[in-house]
């Protein structure tokens, strides 16, 4: 049986920076094909999620199918895979490029080549993608399309000059992006009459239909009846419904191979299937699964309370309505004695977790509080056992442990070189190992390091932007982990232990931090009618202490002409304040405070 | 017992601080207005069919401002509109800088029997710094005037650059007479959109605990001279409350009339509007001036009272609560109550906020409200 060049077919991604234009491109490639009627366009038809068209950034991946009449006369089917732009979502990526054979690249004519977009580039090379630039934004005063060219002929070693000179945004030779597809990315190689081996690269729940999973069909033919099975689960399942995306989904007798659609199979639950897995036919199984399959593994934890005790149910309610489309979330129960009962939670990254959090106040209109995030750490204890720690409290106390270990990252900083002092005294106080340094261009340097991710999610971000203006971009990935000395601060209000601002440091920032963590939480803590000591510790010793006054004058003096109604409205509003805070013993406690001692200014320590 | 309050809108100045219903700009329509006013207190008779009233009170604004003719002809509307308590207590809020001995002859005929008087500060340079249009010697002539008179007089304390001593001045000043009975202490507070609120945004002012001090030390220096506090602003030689305040605190009902006022009557609590063109226009036409209006009935009502009447000295009265509303006060605060207990002095009697934590109640009446 040999593969077949299916010459109609083309399927692509685009890759972009963040803000470099790529929804606005796939909408005019859209509306060009004549796919969607304009009325029906709202501006960046792929982002879906509001969260994302607020953000300008691409979390979900929605693909579409057009129809392209090319100028040789023939009529082509586009599948157009759309990309997450975000470090966080790398494993996203790089199973949708496979569902791919090329990828445009958009290069921002002002602003050039972005680290991020580098990333993305090499993932798309590594699996054999054909990439094919475009220089977008040249209406910009600021346009330079000949740097651009030379830029990604020196960074990325393509040809630039050839590459298309568009504006997205006002629809200049937009045509010329479309011929290209036809003659650049090549058609997919494949055989209708191979068994049924089709790639997941998506997938979300629908209300009717069940579990959708987005797929390449990579060999054989999958249609209503044909009895499916991936490789990681056990679970066989008829197929109801195949199509194609057009974005909406349109339902299609069969799926090819070589096409991109999606299969309906009545699948209960997302937990059944798994993203970069393999479908098959159960009555011609494939022996061999497709390559690439990693199980998306969270990294990072935070603890998640109702910010009302009693909205337990709905929070739970709530990340299981999440997790439905989002098979990387994790959560499990946990209760803290400040924060009542609530979730530890799992992401992918700071930028996940951050989503999930807004998704849940926003789409389910829940109160929440969020604590520090924290990484997983293996502890050895003394009697010879080994288990990871997610969450501070679970702790084992310092004598059972004989050492711990922590995660950490490779990290890849780009920046021009101005700021490579600046980023060397950051990664200095972070606790990194430098590993290399390379100049790309006159105008950018890369910088590897080797940190620990405990410091990432503690405010490695914000003091890299602040510290090169913005101009510095990073991506990391969890290489492993190493032995640390490390120790568990605690904090007390008013001589109790809050669980729940306890963090996991480094022994040698535990000092400088806990002082600045009392510090902080002094700000934050309103006065109340007694005393508060905040104080910091480690193992039971303490190293830190502020003291948060007692309130000396909250009334409402004067009641001028009788208006009790007035007065009244200001100590609901007091006690509305009052009811979303949390007590620990008879200290009142600001959900910000939970929060806060990750917004510690790095130049404190 | 019941009273009657009586808005005046209009001022000579506004001071830097007012938030009040008080137009400088504005007395050319005073005569409108007063025409509106007494319109609206005969329209209001029905309502109040049956019902006495123990306390008038002008305020503003600066009633003593406005031509007295006009003060005179209200109290001779509500005279004619109402049942007056022959012992009734009727004051007249008084600027010192407005006052003249032409006007009080006609206050005097007209029947006020009580006089506050703002004061807010002894210090000319503080005076002229928050606008106001009086210095010591015009407060002191005014003491003159009004001897023999029941006097109040209002202090400030928390105005900008004043300490501990500047208050003491005043308060030397406001009870350098005898006919003073009763103060009013109030703390300033920045409100928004008033030019003292600058201030406050620009941190020119007094800390929350610098002003607490200056009150506790007041609080002291008022007991010395005589002045007890029976309410959390309000301090007075024995036996001299304010019957008009106290009502307030003791959930009685009262009338407003004109711009701004409120009113609490069978229950309902209502407010004109701050607009003295809308209020004449609706008046004019034979609508109501009210923009706001609840009723408040059942546990809203209890709630109220709990926290109307723990601002004062005498706390809640455990008799008088239960004549009220028929039920228990230790048995409907109970939470309440268990929660503060620290801070609340309890008798076979009454409940109060211990004297101390007075000046941090809101803390403790949020959980009275909850």
């Amino acid at each position: 049986m040999a593969k077949i060049k299916k010459d109609n077919l083309r399927n692509f991604c685009i890759i972009a920076h963040i803000d470099h234009g790529k929804s606005t491109l796939a909408d005019r490639l859209i509306e060009m094909t004549g796919q969607v009627a304009e009325r029906d366009m709202a501006d960046q038809l792929l982002d879906s999620m509001d969260l994302e068209r607020e953000r300008g950034i691409t979390i979900k991946l929605t693909p579409v199918r057009m129809l392209y009449t090319a100028k040789d006369g023939k009529e082509y089917i586009f599948n157009l895979i759309d990309t997450p732009g975000h470090v966080d979502f790398t494993y996203e990526v790089s199973r949708s490029l496979r569902a791919c054979e090329g990828a445009i690249l958009i290069v921002d004519a002002s602003q050039g080549i972005q680290a991020q977009t580098l990333a993305n580039v090499y993932l798309a090379l590594d699996n054999n993608l054909e990439i094919m630039p475009v220089i977008n934004k040249i209406d910009l005063p600021s346009a330079d399309p000949d740097g651009a060219g030379k830029e990604i002929e020196d960074v990325i070693g393509l040809d630039g000059t050839n590459a298309p000179r568009i504006s997205a945004k006002t629809g200049v030779n937009i045509e010329e992006v479309l011929e290209k597809i036809v003659t650049e990315i090549p058609a997919p190689e494949c055989d209708d009459n191979a068994p049924l081996k089709a790639l997941i690269f998506d997938s979300y729940y629908d209300n009717f239909k069940g579990v959708i999973l987005f797929v390449r069909i990579v060999d054989g033919i999958v249609k209503a009846g044909t009895k499916i099975k991936t490789f990681m689960s056990d679970k066989t399942f008829d197929v109801v419904e195949v199509g194609t995306f057009n974005p909406e989904l349109r339902p299609k007798q069969a799926l090819y191979s070589g096409e991109v659609g999606y299969i309906a199979a009545s699948i209960k639950s997302i937990a059944d299937i798994e993203v970069g897995d393999t479908v098959f036919d159960v009555n011609e199984p494939t022996s061999e699964p497709l390559p690439g399959y990693k199980k998306a593994l969270p990294v990072v934890f935070s603890g998640v309370y109702p910010l009302d005790g009693s909205k337990f149910n709905d929070l739970k309610e709530a990340l299981l309505k999440l997790k439905l489309n989002d098979a990387a979330l994790t959560f499990e129960p946990d209760n803290s004695t400040a924060l009542g009962f609530g979730f530890r939670c799992g992401f992918l990254g700071l930028l996940h977790m951050e989503i999930v959090q807004e998704r849940l106040e926003r789409e389910f209109g829940l109160d929440i509080i969020t604590t520090a995030p924290s990484v997983s750490y293996i502890v050895h204890k003394t009697d010879g056992t080994v288990f990871t720690v997610e969450n501070p409290t679970k702790l084992p106390p310092a004598v059972e442990i004989e050492y711990m270990e922590e995660p950490v990252i490779k990290a890849n900083i780009y920046t021009p070189p101005e700021f490579v002092g600046a980023i060397m005294e950051l990664c200095q106080e972070k606790r990194c190992v430098f590993e290399d340094m390379v100049y790309i261009d006159s105008k950018r340097v890369k910088l590897n390091y080797e940190l620990p991710l405990n410091e990432i999610v503690f405010d490695f971000f914000d003091g890299l932007k602040s510290r090169t203006k913005g101009y510095a971009s990073f991506d990391y990935e969890v290489s492993g982990y190493k032995k640390s000395d490390l120790v568990k601060l605690d904090m007390l209000l008013n001589g109790e232990l809050c669980d729940a601002l306890s963090i996991i440091v480094h022994r040698e920032k535990a000092y400088a931090r806990g002082r600045a963590i009392a510090e902080k939480l002094k700000e934050v803590i309103p006065r109340q009618m007694f005393e508060i000591p905040v104080q910091a510790a480690v193992g039971g010793k303490v190293i830190a202490r502020e003291t948060v006054k007692a309130l000396r004058k909250d009334v409402l003096a004067k009641c001028y002409g009788g208006d009790i109604t007035r007065k009244k409205k200001l100590l609901e509003k007091q006690k509305e304040g009052k009811k979303k805070m949390r007590k620990l013993g008879s200290v009142e406690i600001p959900s910000e405070a939970f929060m806060s001692i990750l917004k510690i200014d790095s130049s404190d320590k | 017992m019941a009273g009657i309050y009586v808005h005046i809108p209009f001022c000579k100045q506004k001071c830097t601080y007012c938030d009040f219903a008080s137009y400088p700009n504005e007395i050319g329509k005073q005569e409108a207005y007063f025409a509106c006013l007494y319109k609206e207190i005969k329209s209001k008779s029905e309502l109040l069919k049956g019902k006495t009233f123990q306390t008038i009170y002008f305020g503003g604004g600066t009633p003593s401002f406005v031509e007295p003719k006009y003060i005179y002809g209200a109290l001779k509307q509500i005279y004619s509109c109402y049942k007056i308590d022959k012992n009734a207590e009727i004051t007249l809020e008084v600027n010192p800088g407005t006052l003249t001995k032409e006007k009080l002859k006609v206050y005097k005929n007209a029947g006020i029997n009580r006089f506050s008087i703002g004061l807010q500060s002894a210090c000319n340079q503080t005076l002229a710094s928050i606008n106001r249009c009086h210095t010591d010697f015009e407060f002191k002539k005014a003491l003159e005037y009004l001897d023999g008179y029941n006097l109040s007089v209002d202090v400030m304390i928390g105005l900008p650059e004043e300490t501990l001593s500047h208050v003491k001045n005043t308060i030397d000043l406001a009870t350098s007479s005898n006919s003073v009975k009763h103060i009013s202490l109030y703390a300033l507070k920045a409100e928004e959109g008033t030019p003292m609120f600058s201030k406050y945004l620009n941190g020119e002012l007094l800390s929350d605990d610098e002003v607490a001090d200056i009150y506790e030390e007041s609080v002291k220096y008022l007991k010395q001279k005589g002045f007890n506090r029976y309410e959390v602003s309000n301090f007075s030689k024995e036996g001299y409350f304010s019957k008009h305040n106290l009502n307030y605190w003791q959930r009685g009902e009262y009338i407003g009339f004109g711009v701004g006022a409120s009113s609490f009557i069978d229950n309902r609590r209502f407010t004109n509007t701050e607009s003295i063109d809308e209020y004449v226009s609706a008046v004019l036409r034979n609508r109501s001036p009210e923009v706001f209006s609840e009723q408040v009935d059942g546990e809203d009502a209890k709630k109220e009272y709990a926290m109307l009447a723990l601002r004062t000295e005498f706390g809640v009265s455990l008799l008088s609560y239960e004549l009220s509303f028929g039920s228990n006060f230790l048995v409907d605060f109970a939470n309440a109550i268990k929660k503060n207990r620290k801070y609340l002095d309890i008798t076979e009697k009454n409940i109060k906020i211990k004297s101390e934590y007075l000046y941090v109640q809101n803390s403790i009446l949020v959980d009275f409200i909850g």
